[in-house]
């Protein structure tokens, strides 16, 4: 099997695919120079601020803005009185109902916190106070504020997340040893450090759209659909993204408000979601709960799995956070089910948080192994190698890649495992209690065409162009090290263009597809570059390699030369120069050959041509294995992760300084999710109670420790054209049911709903 | 309320003439009117420090400071800590070599508040750094790096 080379840093290979280039916007970013979405400076901006609804559940009868109206600085007042005239856009996948009005500020309130109002003022502050005045009349209807509701119900089965093989109830009555227990987890948030919102402006019918963006091209086509204009009319900017974590996937209705006030005002508008209105703008993860069963042989052997799960979705769509994502391929098991269901309440519709599915679905299957565990006086790390899965179960395929035993093994020696006394409370510094735990964790390799373009200069310089998005992950640094790698050059002799609607398509940057699918493109295209490089300097009546002899030539140091090391060697500049040309422009995707106009742009702004994990030969995952210590105070019951290891399995690394950070990003809101993050709902009336994050917490530099990464993947070809897995996604997933177990065997006792905070210890 | 107020800004060095409402922050000021963009606004209620600025070398949220509070102090921002010939501070720097960062969004913040810290000298120890370096929120993760690059910068100044 072949070993990924690991290369050190401070070398000329740190440029290369697989290195580790420090990052390649780094200089802008640290010196306040990269420009997100709300800093373009647009000439005779007007200012619009948002009015959220204070019911739960209802109707506006009326909307009196006379007062509003007399401000000082206020344009215009939007409600649900004026008909904006737009069209429902497509969903996700590119399927759109046929002329549905789509109205942005409706008159039907569904959830506490929806948009229902807009006011436009010549500054943002004479619109802030403007808003205030609006009087508003609610006629307020029954509604249901959380799952916790009484009221809330079963809900509604998920048919097509049904899953079963063997025959689980039986195979579970037959078990000599079984567990049972419920997890459930609370509405989590994104909380990206830059807030939502956009700045926006019309040129008759062309619009450009400055906004944080996931997804360049899915985002754009929103805005054509609802105003009905060509595409090739909108431009959606996004060349820097102060996070997204799954947010920012999609054009949201304050959006569709901003680029209708813009048109009707004639002038550009930007809109400033503020900090609590986030929280209710878009959808952050379902709250979840999920019953698992687990039957096995007295020797640890698992023999049935059932798996019940259940999450939050809106009254008006459906959103499924699939409680059972892991459960069906952490194990080896042969009689297996799992069901889905959602419980519509008053909430805005969730959405995809990182690791959707696979999170809350790891947080329950992982501590349910633990409780197993501890049933069968087993080493949590022994039962898990011992119910190690071969193959996928689900699909009936083999894994691509799945080094989960060595991310097991690997991190349990870095971790020290061996040294752990089984016993809960059995190992303490004074009134301290010291508790390990472990948890797995996988997502999907999903895979989506791209499209890149390659530009070689006159003078030498290599550009990089895409659509692709770059939110943090890497996506300027990699390409240019795909560039770079390609041709021979430094990073430095490379320019990356991305987050441009203008730009060719690219996959979204979420579901960790974007990597693998774009470089794919990128790769292919340097390629085809070189080779027509390569062509025309073996060919060109004025090039100096003509003559050599050769039947290539070699891309390296910067220079172009015969393989053979004998003859000239030229500079690309030198090169471009002899050639006569002043540019090299070359286009490539990875659709197939011969497809469509219209399948390019479906590729590029709808899901319909993603591929799933097994869609293939193989079932191709990215794994982990988290091992936590906690230190919990006997006394006060408080929780503190103080030291993690853990080891992925994602395939190749191209950039293993960028990974390392994703992955203990990833780790960091895993233990947000473990011991903090909460949305707290009142249950009177629906309203989030702590939609800011001085409530709501996410971690801070305090609350973490020390935590060490380990790679012990291997290039996975089927996986991507040069061999990475998914990077991004997987890092939190496991990281709270390790963080679980950690508490239960400092303290023996098992808290089962996150967060676990001090008063579930006390 | 249309009536607005006349100040005179030191930032950066630079003396900034502008006409605001009296009811402008300091954030909203650089933003909004001066263009200085570096400076982050997360929250706008003084939680996630992506506002973080000098005033008179002390570490302020712009977003709790009132434009008019700040006249005839001196202003530092993001954009006024590297050389006047481009070359980066070494907790920029540090930044970069770390890794310190991913969407780049709270690192202004973030530098302003190490460089703060340092000069305050509560860079002492990583434990230490965690504490006076946790008014910045940051989502993407990347702490243990910040408490490198922070560790790094004040070997670097001492």
């Amino acid at each position: 099997m072949t070993i990924m080379e690991t290369r050190k840093h401070g070398d000329a290979s740190d440029g290369m695919i697989g290195g580790r280039q420090t990052r390649f916007e780094g200089q802008l970013k640290v010196t306040g120079a990269a420009t997100y979405a709300l800093e373009y400076p647009v000439e005779g901006l007007a200012h619009a601020v948002l009015v959220q609804s204070t019911i739960p559940a209802g109707q506006v009868v009326s909307i009196d803005t006379s007062k509003a109206l007399e401000a000082p600085g206020v344009l215009l007042v939007l409600t649900p009185e004026d008909d904006l005239g737009l069209t429902t856009a497509s969903d996700w996948h590119g399927n759109r109902p046929e002329n549905q009005p789509y109205h942005p500020l409706p008159r039907e309130v569904r959830f506490n916190g929806e948009s229902i109002a807009t006011v436009i003022a010549e500054t943002r502050e004479q619109a802030v106070e403007a808003a205030k005045l609006l009087d508003i009349v609610y006629a307020e209807a029954p509604s249901v504020a959380s799952l916790d509701d009484p009221n809330a119900g079963e809900g509604k089965a998920v048919d097509m997340l049904n899953v079963a093989w063997g025959d689980a109830e039986a195979a579970l009555a037959a078990a000599p040893v079984m567990i049972e227990a419920e997890y459930s987890t609370p509405r989590e948030y994104h909380v990206a450090m830059e807030p939502h919102g956009l700045t926006v402006k019309w040129d008759g019918d062309q619009l450009t759209v400055w906004e944080p963006s996931q997804w360049s091209h899915g985002m754009a086509r929103s805005y054509a659909e609802w105003f009905a204009i060509p595409y090739e009319n909108v431009r959606l900017i996004s060349p820097f993204i102060g996070g997204g974590f799954g947010s920012k996937g999609a054009a949201l209705a304050y959006s569709a408000v901003a680029a209708f006030a813009a048109r009707k005002l004639g002038r550009p508008v930007k809109l400033a979601v503020t900090r609590p209105q986030n929280f209710t703008s878009y959808g952050g993860r379902a709250a979840t709960r999920q019953t698992i069963r687990l039957g096995a042989t007295e020797d640890g052997v698992l023999q049935a799995i059932v798996h019940r799960g259940a999450s939050e979705t809106s009254t008006y769509a459906d959103w499924p956070e699939q409680t059972g994502a892991a459960t069906s391929i952490l194990y080896k098991v042969e009689n297996f089910s799992s069901q889905h269901r959602i419980v519509p309440v008053n909430t805005v519709t969730p959405g995809a948080l990182r690791g959707p599915g696979k999170n809350p679905s790891a947080y329950g299957i992982e501590c349910a192994m633990d409780e197993l565990a501890w049933k069968l006086g087993m080493d949590p790390l022994d039962l898990r190698l011992k119910n190690y899965a071969d193959r996928d179960y689900q699909s009936g395929k083999p894994w691509s890649t799945r080094r989960l035993r060595e991310a097991l093994m690997e991190g349990a020696e870095a971790f020290g495992w061996s040294k752990r006394s089984h016993q809960p409370r059995s190992m303490r510094e004074g009134r301290t209690l010291i508790g390990w735990g472990i948890g797995c964790g996988t997502f999907p390799v999903i895979q989506a065409p791209s499209e890149a373009m390659i530009r070689i200069l006159g003078n030498g310089r290599v550009e990089v162009v895409s659509g692709a998005i770059d939110m943090g992950q890497g996506t300027y640094t990699i390409l240019a090290q795909t560039a770079a790698d390609v041709f021979g050059v430094p990073v430095s002799q490379v320019d990356v263009k991305l987050g441009d609607s203008r730009l060719p398509g690219s996959a979204i940057a979420g579901g960790s597809m974007l990597a693998g699918s774009i470089l794919g493109a990128v790769h292919k295209a340097a390629t085809a570059a070189r080779d027509e490089l390569i062509g025309l300097a073996l060919s060109d009546a004025n090039s100096p390699l003509r003559d050599t002899g050769a039947n290539t030539l070699t891309f390296g140091d910067g220079r172009i030369s015969v393989s053979r090391g004998e003859g000239p060697s030229l500079t690309l500049p030198e090169l471009m120069a002899a050639l006569g040309r002043d540019e090299l422009e070359i286009r490539r995707n990875t659709l197939p050959d011969g497809a469509t106009a219209q399948e390019h742009h479906q590729a590029w702004t709808t899901m319909a041509k993603v591929r799933g994990p097994t869609m293939g030969d193989y079932s191709m995952h990215s794994w982990c294995a988290h091992f936590a210590e906690v230190r919990v105070d006997e006394d006060f019951g408080t929780v503190r992760v103080s030291r993690m290891v853990s080891a992925f399995d994602c395939g190749r690394l191209y950039n293993p300084r960028l990974v390392e950070s994703q992955w203990r990003g990833g780790i960091i809101m895993g233990i947000g999710q473990a011991l903090l993050e909460e949305g707290l709902v009142d249950q009177r009336n629906g309203r989030m109670m702590n939609s800011n994050v001085g409530d709501y917490l996410v971690p801070t530099n305090s609350d973490i420790p020390d935590i060490q990464v380990i790679s012990v993947g291997v290039p996975d070809f089927n996986a991507s054209a040069l061999g990475g897995k998914g990077v991004g996604e997987v890092g939190i997933v496991g990281v709270a049911p390790a963080i679980a177990n950690a508490v239960f065997h400092a303290t023996g006792k098992r808290v089962r709903d996150l967060p676990i905070t001090l008063e579930k210890l006390i | 309320m249309t009536r607005t107020i006349h100040l005179s800004l030191d930032i950066n060095g630079r003396r900034h003439e502008l006409d605001v409402e009296p009811r402008v922050t300091l954030l909203d000021a650089l933003r909004e009117e001066l263009a200085l963009t570096g400076t982050k606004k997360g929250c706008d209620q003084g939680q996630c420090g992506a506002c973080t600025c000098h005033v008179d070398g002390k570490r302020v949220l712009s977003c709790l400071t009132l434009a008019a509070q700040v006249e005839g102090r001196q202003i530092t921002t993001i954009e006024g800590i590297a050389a006047e010939n481009g070359d980066l501070h070494p907790v920029q720097a540090a930044f970069i070599e770390n890794d310190a960062f991913q969407c780049g969004y709270c690192t202004p913040g973030q530098i302003m508040s190490a460089v703060a810290c340092i000069r305050e000298g509560h860079a002492g120890s990583d434990e230490e750094i965690r504490e006076y370096m946790s008014g910045n929120l940051c989502r993407c993760g990347a702490y243990n790096s910040i408490v490198a690059a922070v560790r790094e910068a004040a070997e670097a100044v001492r």
